[in-house]
């Protein structure tokens, strides 16, 4: 296999210079917008779905579907779509059981929620994993980027006298030094919007590669029927070969990859968080899955078909020996002109670097929300004053991200054995997600799960996670589904139903096991110094994980510790962390949600169907966040004082830029005019003169 | 001719697995009352998750036809 080199002419270059530099002063513009750390991190609820459904787009687009699925279309063809159209079957439960528990709960991570729903000890052990599995995206994203960039560099170049080779790891910390200084402008309303352009941009310039491919082949027939028929069927074969089948891929992708980008993604959850109301969001999420999606299949596959097509031509343009991580840069160098090159690549690696730098922000955000602020509040009043503490906030952040980003150069280099970006994904989400997934879901769904449950889950499921990646061939080949197994990387991708399975099934048979653990923790209770017992279990329990983490034994044994491990770290659960129902499920499970809407409006929801008005808005001499209508306004609306409304610029093709939820106060009788207060006349940034809309939320 | 095994039973997998998960999640949520059957607004959400299970299962249908016999 041939790794490309020196592709970019200076024309290309220049190109992707002005592209750079366009998108970060276009981004510097919104971030105006931003007058709280609800602006910065969540856009201020305020967009409409057009806008979130759009910037979505480079979320999923732009961070490595490029590469890797031009890879998998070379070497599979159509079927490297199918990761792209299997979202589908959880939609139910993500647009109307997660995504109204997020909203109406306001937590800010996903952590949180299992402080809420747990305790903080949860809290804690989630972040862990929850930063294992941001890094291990920040690892897949840093390699991409080097795979996309390595190929336009020469093979070396000269400094003073030395000749220092051009080598994709070298590539990986140079674009991670120049992450640390590529600016992010003004959090969540600039990433959105900076977003919004690059996922047009991006759609554009892969649907350009498609049509100019299509043009170099001599047009559709001809590329259809220079595709092998296997090549043009959009599901892979079912358990062959290992390193790219559909069932493996669909336990990976479509089951724990699906239900990780859709329940545990922050940068994804945060987009529908900024949508003005839960609808927005879901009519967001459902067009982005209905119609962005399968665009998206096409535009980020498509070289790689264009490339096997190009195999079937005499003489072939493309060297069939070709890296298939290269084969998007290379198919392109082949089918664009001058400049144009330089675009698709421009729009692609600055697509990247903005997931890379976003990924980072959100490691920083979640150690300094979720690690550093609770050990803070802990040590303050020991130590420093709060002054002191608040000065050197700003540098923890700034030596988080940059720790953090040398751990996700540490974490590149396992990704870098697999042949392709395409099976290190793969392997990352199935090892990094079922935990997380498993714990959301049965926190979410099951009203009966414990916390000794939820600990059980992370513990003892990620302990057999460990076992079955060491003896694959004894507890993964029998639900393999008949896929054989790859010594070197074995189960790729079906191990994700085996980590799947013992997650949940840890979390649900030590719930079912609750009341015979209370038994027995009431009866440890009664003997003397029973504290101490306890914390010997704690301790046993991390000389277990160690046993566990080191291989010490054979399978029996491994086996018998997790299962003792389990055992030890329920009966810890229940004796040490407090489980109130009463304030860890109200409002924080899909069977309370009218709860949730409740708590989130600190009042009796108003569900009645009503108009959106159109008003004139005059300024109050006060910041008092309520607005006033008119008697009128308020029947058509069907709103009564104290409900929450949406007051926007009637603009529409703003998308809710200008706007701020407020509430009702008291009503007037000047029909067709709002009284607004100078706070959220600031928040919203309305223009005089200008008609605004109301719309009754709850 | 592509086998069996690479071009409909990957789709009957899919779709029947699938389609277990699909269905349990809309069960779920009606099992929860979110979705309430007089309210105008929820009956169109409930009949566009139902849509976008088969817009899916029809596009597969047609590619895979495509696939074997054009």
């Amino acid at each position: 296999m041939e790794s490309l080199h020196g592709l970019g002419t200076t024309t290309d270059w220049v190109v992707m210079v002005i592209y750079f530099v366009g998108i970060m002063l276009f981004g510097s513009y919104f971030a105006k917008y931003n007058r709280s750390t609800n602006d910065f991190f969540f856009g201020g609820r305020r967009f409409s779905w057009w806008l979130i459904s759009v910037s979505i787009v480079a979320t999923g687009v732009g961070s490595h579907s490029f590469i890797k699925y031009s890879a998998k279309g070379l070497e599979h063809g159509i079927s490297s779509t199918m990761t792209y159209m299997n979202d589908w079957f959880f939609m139910p439960i993500f647009l109307f059981g997660w995504l109204p528990i997020v909203i109406y709960s306001r937590i800010r991570s996903i952590p949180e929620y299992f402080e809420k729903r747990f305790s903080p000890t949860v809290r804690f052990i989630a972040t862990i994993f929850q930063l294992l599995y941001m890094i291990g995206y920040l690892g897949i994203g840093l390699l991409t980027l080097g795979k996309t960039i390595t190929p336009l560099l020469p093979q070396s170049f000269a400094i003073l006298g030395m000749t220092i080779p051009v080598t994709m790891m070298g590539v990986i910390v140079a674009i991670a030094v120049i992450t640390g200084i590529y600016i992010t402008f003004g959090g969540q309303t600039a990433v959105i919007f900076t977003d919004l352009i690059q996922g047009l941009i991006l759609l554009f310039a892969g649907i350009l590669v498609f049509i100019m491919g299509i043009n170099y082949l001599g047009g559709f027939d001809k590329f259809w029927h220079l595709l092998p028929p296997d090549w043009r069927l959009p599901l892979a074969d079912f358990n062959k070969p290992p390193d790219f089948n559909f069932v493996g891929i669909f336990w990976q992708d479509g089951v724990a990859g699906s239900v990780g980008f859709l329940f545990m993604n922050m940068g994804l959850i945060m987009r529908f968080m900024s949508a003005k109301n839960l609808d927005e969001g879901r009519k967001a999420a459902i067009f982005n899955v209905l119609f962005l999606l399968p665009i998206s299949a096409i535009v980020v596959s498509n070289a790689g078909w264009i490339g096997k097509a190009m195999l079937g031509l005499t003489p072939a343009p493309l060297n069939p020996g070709v890296n298939p991580d290269e084969v998007f840069v290379a198919v392109t160098h082949i089918i664009a002109t001058k400049g144009v090159f330089g675009f698709v690549i421009a729009a692609l690696t600055a697509a990247l670097l903005s997931t890379v730098d976003s990924l980072i922000n959100a490691i920083a955000a979640v150690y300094m929300n979720d690690v550093h602020a609770p050990l803070k509040e802990k040590f303050r009043k020991k130590f420093r004053s709060k002054e002191i503490e608040t000065k050197k906030e700003l540098n923890a952040a700034r030596i988080a991200s940059a720790v953090f980003t040398g751990i996700g150069i540490l974490a590149a280099i396992p990704f870098s054995t697999y042949p392709t970006v395409y099976e290190a994904h793969g392997y990352f989400h199935s090892i990094f997600t079922p935990p997380l997934v498993a714990a959301i879901f049965l926190g979410a769904f099951w009203n009966r799960f414990t916390t000794a449950g939820v600990v059980v889950t992370f513990l003892g499921g990620s302990s057999l996670m460990i076992i079955g990646a060491r003896y694959p061939g004894v507890l993964i080949t029998p639900i393999a589904h008949g896929i054989p197994m790859d010594p070197v990387h074995p189960y790729t991708y079906i191990s994700a139903l085996y980590n799947t399975i013992v997650c949940f099934g840890m979390g649900i048979i030590v719930t079912f096991l609750q009341d015979p653990l209370t038994n027995l923790v009431n009866n440890i209770k009664k003997i003397p110094n029973h504290k101490t017992y306890m914390s010997g279990t704690v301790l046993a329990s991390a000389l277990l994980i160690l046993l566990i983490w080191l291989n010490i034994g054979g399978l029996p044994l491994l086996l018998l510790a997790s299962f003792v491990l389990s055992f030890l770290v329920a009966l810890a659960s229940v004796y040490f962390l407090k489980f109130d129902p009463d304030s860890h499920l109200e409002g924080l499970t899909i069977w309370s949600i009218a709860r949730a809407k409740e708590l989130f409006k600190n009042g009796k929801i108003n569900e009645r169907d009503g108009e959106i008005v159109k008003v004139n808005w005059k300024l109050r001499d006060d910041a008092i966040e309520l607005i006033n209508v008119s008697v009128k306004d308020m029947e058509r609306m069907s709103a009564e004082v104290g409900d929450i409304v949406y007051l926007s610029d009637a603009r529409k093709y703003l998308g809710g830029l200008k706007s701020v939820h407020t509430r009702l106060g008291e009503p007037h009788t000047e029909e067709g005019v709002v009284y607004i207060g100078t706070e959220d006349k600031e928040n919203a940034q309305f223009v005089s003169g200008r008609v605004l809309s109301i719309e009754k939320e709850l | 001719m592509p086998s069996f095994s690479h071009s409909w039973l990957p789709f009957i997998y899919l779709y029947g697995v699938g389609g277990i998960f699909f269905i349990g999640g809309m069960i779920l949520i009606k099992k929860a009352k979110i979705l309430n059957p007089q309210k105008k607004l929820d009956r169109r959400w409930k009949w566009l998750l139902y849509f976008g299970f088969f817009y899916y299962l029809a596009i597969h249908l047609i590619m895979i036809l495509a696939a074997l016999y054009w």
